[in-house]
């Protein structure tokens, strides 16, 4: 358990002084924005409250999770997670009809499937088996990917398949089977949900030390074990966001379609 | 028996709040094309002449209908397949690819046009030599075939998706006032194509048309009020 000693304290703490000297900076920039009168200093000040709390109660839930050391609720906390991300993605996805839950559901359960199979259990290979210092950060991480790429591919697909409502009639006219309607807007969607990622995959090590591999060498890892980790989890991110992004685009372009391959926009 | 009938046409816009009432655009409109026939289906503005060439070509979720093609129920084609043989032409020209010839291929791609079903020989995917040559019998003789479709105008651009559907060979062509921006020696030749066409392959044509009579139609259709008058021409 290596691993476990060494994340359980950072090699150097942060204290209630360090913690005040942040809000001291959130302070500024809020007093900044007043000056400025962007109308933006309030909501910055609640947004970072929140975030505190919220982050303190992460960090002491998967502290609890560690040290219970079991595998039922690992995998409750990991469920859990997922449901959260559903009602986000839902939320956050812009003029889509009612009734996606399943679909996103489906999608994430899949996706946290295959990438809590491969990342976690087949390159990491903790033991346990079900290790929470490894399971719920990856889980978390993936989600956190996912929830993003799906609202905005989703929240597309929909707008763009109102805006060609003519092009997509001519195509069934001619023949076209529903599938071959919506292509173009299923892959104008897919693509959108994909450039955060694909951008950040290229990008990082050049100018940017991604969050994963900082924090790592903040907490006194070995910067090249940690390059590696990073390395694991961008490239598992990219593949699962192809694959999560593909498969909400084929559970739900149908939707813009009657039982008789007929077109109906559908909107929120 | 009729070529292509239609029987109990209807076009209803259900209301889900149950304040207003459901509107009726029009029901139980029927009636019957022969094989190679002509017909116009004129009406003023809004009486829903589009809707009628949708709910035919079972594209309008708001319509039902009983349709045959050739004896054979509607029911008894895959949508696809029915729209293959019963091609709708609407008004609005779309042309999607980036030149002439792409757009005129479009269809080709389609999964049903690759396939074998339903389709006799005479589909087979045209070459860019038979595209030219019907180009030029539609008016069309300085439209190049590596023209992207956007700089053409509307009244071309008509034109072509007319000549795409054509040659689908479908066996009914509902022709959603393609001569509506034309002048007449263009809109006489959009006419004469399709005379052919109906002459040679048997194709039935139903035309919105907004001009005076060419004398090709056997028959006028009129709607208006959710009803539909006929008028024999001789």
């Amino acid at each position: 358990m290596i691993i476990a000693s060494r994340t359980a304290s950072a090699v150097y703490d942060i204290n209630v002084f360090g913690l005040s000297v942040t809000f001291l900076l959130v302070a500024l920039a809020a007093i900044l924005t007043l000056v400025m009168r962007l109308g933006i200093a309030k909501s910055m000040i609640w947004s970072t409250l929140r975030s505190l709390l919220q982050l303190l109660a992460m960090g002491y839930i998967i502290k609890y999770v560690i040290e219970a050391n079991d595998a039922r609720i690992v995998l409750a906390l990991v469920f859990f997670m997922v449901i959260a991300a559903v009602q986000i993605t839902i939320t956050r996805a812009d003029g889509i009809p009612r009734g996606l839950a399943m679909p996103v559901l489906l999608t994430l359960m899949i996706s946290v499937l295959i990438v809590d199979g491969v990342v976690s259990e087949l390159i990491i290979k903790p033991s346990p088996w079900y290790a929470p210092q490894i399971l719920i950060p990856v889980t978390g991480m993936m989600l956190g990917n996912l929830v993003a790429a799906i609202a905005v591919a989703m929240s597309r697909f929909f707008s763009d398949m109102k805006a060609r409502q003519y092009e997509v009639e001519v195509y069934l006219s001619m023949g076209a089977t529903p599938f071959e309607a919506a292509k173009p807007s299923i892959i104008a969607s897919a693509k959108l949900g994909l450039i955060p990622t694909i951008a950040q995959l290229a990008s990082s090590g050049i100018v940017l030390i991604p969050g994963m591999m900082a924090g790592q060498i903040m907490a006194g890892g070995d910067p090249l074990e940690a390059a590696k980790y990073q390395f694991v989890v961008l490239a598992a991110l990219s593949s699962i966001t192809i694959i999560g992004d593909t498969l909400i685009m084929m559970l739900i372009y149908r939707r813009c379609f009657t039982g008789l391959d007929q077109f109906e926009p559908r909107t929120a | 028996m009729s070529y292509f009938t239609a029987h109990a046409l209807s076009c209803v816009f259900k209301q889900h709040s149950t304040q207003q009432s459901d509107t009726t655009l029009f029901s139980d409109l029927s009636f019957h094309l022969e094989r190679g026939e002509i017909v116009d289906l004129t009406g003023p503005s809004g009486s829903g002449k589009s809707h009628v060439f949708m709910a035919l070509a079972l594209l309008d979720p708001h319509a039902s209908a009983k349709l045959t093609l050739e004896g054979k129920d509607s029911s008894s084609f895959t949508p696809e397949s029915w729209r293959r043989n019963v091609v709708y032409l609407p008004q609005r020209p779309v042309l999607t690819s980036d030149t002439v010839l792409d757009a005129i291929l479009l269809p080709f791609d389609f999964s049903i046009n690759r396939s074998v079903k339903g389709l006799g020989p005479q589909t087979a995917k045209p070459t860019a030599k038979q595209i030219r040559n019907e180009l030029d019998e539609l008016g069309l003789d300085d439209v190049e075939l590596v023209r992207n479709p956007t700089t053409l105008s509307v009244g071309q651009q008509a034109r072509v998706c007319l000549l795409r559907s054509l040659m689908l060979r479908p066996k009914v062509l509902l022709s959603d006032e393609v001569d509506a921006g034309l002048d007449s020696d263009s809109s006489e030749k959009v006419g004469a194509v399709l005379q052919s066409a109906a002459d040679h392959t048997g194709m039935a044509v139903l035309r919105v048309r907004h001009r005076d009579s060419d004398g090709r139609a056997s028959m006028i259709l009129s709607l208006a009020h959710g009803r539909l008058s006929r008028r024999e021409m001789a």
